[in-house]
């Protein structure tokens, strides 16, 4: 994601630092584990693994589509 | 042999770029932008915001987009034209390309629902912004709002405070807030970050009260599109060239029967302020007395939506 053109001054190094701790734990506590593992990784790698699950699953008779209801969630 | 995750992502990437190439401000949104954005999420088909006026020239393009030399069709009878008056009006369009061994599906938003700032401005790269994607995400589906807020801190940890209207679990807003002071503009926009700021108890049974609303406005907006396109759906159905080969056929086909059955806005003709207030009753059912006492003012949540 890209950052704001200009840091703003409430985020400080120690801010920051503390939010990654934050989000690491919630990855954890919603996501499970391995998904926060997931989740921190270098994007090509993060897309990689997204992909081999999705792949596997689809092998295994997983349905990823949503009705086509005209409207979306 | 099946198309992979991966050949699908370029896929979408590529139409993306092509139609961005030719002028068209579209993004792609939802779960796809997520895994982009560090949240991953295991999804097969792309959601795809496209600005309604471009909507004829992005039918163009759609209708030149072969995969595994396959064209695209629109998907089943219920879905609307791709034209700027049903797009305005917050209807959704369903195309499926049926490739040998698997199925690409794409879904094409004109209005973000839910949305509170114009999505065109802030596109990164392939992708809706951070924001857009975090207040789509405030669905009917549970499963759905865990990556708000992991958006919203995303959001924060890139120096945007919107990060703070997006953050629905007690835990991360309390330890957020232990480092971090909540802006006042912020707390204008959302009532319940002001019982954070006080430090009041009520917070936790808010957080329920305001997630309870959002799925409930979600469920009254699909029903009542649900309903307004039964007459279309029907029509459409029973018209044999709705199944033609042709993309520029069964979008003529789906032009002239949603002209006369499909309203363009059923949203607005049910009546914002009536949603809205239908919602808040629905959530009291569910929540404890007090919950949504704190509720946003969400008037200002139907960006894009034509009168």
């Amino acid at each position: 994601m890209k950052a704001a053109k200009a840091r703003p001054a409430w985020l400080t190094p120690e801010v920051l630092r503390h939010l990654k701790r934050v989000e690491y734990d919630f990855h954890v506590r919603a996501f499970g584990e391995e998904m926060a593992r997931v989740n921190f990784l270098p994007l090509a790698e993060r897309r990689r693994y997204v992909g081999d699950m999705v792949d596997h699953a689809v092998r295994k008779g997983v349905k990823f589509d949503k009705p086509a209801l005209g409207v979306t969630p | 042999m099946p198309l992979s995750y991966a050949e699908l992502e370029l896929f979408y990437e590529g139409l993306v770029a092509r139609a961005q190439g030719r002028g068209i401000a579209c993004a792609i949104t939802s779960g796809m932008a997520c895994v982009a954005y560090g949240v991953a999420q295991a999804t097969q088909d792309c959601d795809l915001l496209c600005t309604p006026a471009a909507a004829g020239e992005f039918l163009d393009l759609l209708g030149e987009e072969s995969l595994h030399g396959q064209l695209p069709s629109y998907r089943g009878h219920l879905t609307p034209p791709l034209d700027a008056r049903w797009m305005r009006g917050g209807w959704t369009s369903h195309f499926v390309w049926k490739a040998a061994g698997a199925e690409a599906y794409l879904d094409i938003f004109g209005v973000a629902p839910r949305g509170s700032s114009p999505w065109e401005a802030e596109l990164q790269g392939f992708y809706a912004g951070p924001h857009t994607v975090a207040e789509m995400k405030r669905t009917n589906r549970g499963k759905d709002w865990p990556f708000v807020t992991a958006l919203g801190v995303k959001l924060l940890e890139a120096g945007d405070p919107r990060g703070w209207l997006h953050l629905f679990s007690y835990e991360v807003l309390v330890q957020t807030a232990a480092k971090l002071a909540c802006p006042a503009d912020m707390v204008a926009l959302r009532p319940v970050l002001g019982l954070l700021a006080s430090g009041d108890e009520r917070l936790e049974v808010a957080l329920k009260g305001e997630m309870e609303f959002w799925n409930q406005l979600d469920r009254l907006r699909i029903r009542v599109h649900e309903h307004a396109v039964r007459p279309y759906m029907l029509a459409v159905k029973r018209d044999r060239c709705s199944g033609d080969p042709a993309l520029h056929t069964q979008h003529l086909v789906r032009v002239e029967h949603a002209e006369r059955l499909l309203p363009v806005n059923p949203l607005r003709q049910h009546g914002l302020e009536r949603l809205i207030g239908e919602a808040r009753a629905q959530a009291a059912r569910f929540v404890a007395p007090g919950a949504l006492e704190w509720l946003p003012d969400v008037r200002g949540c139907f960006i894009g939506l034509s009168e």
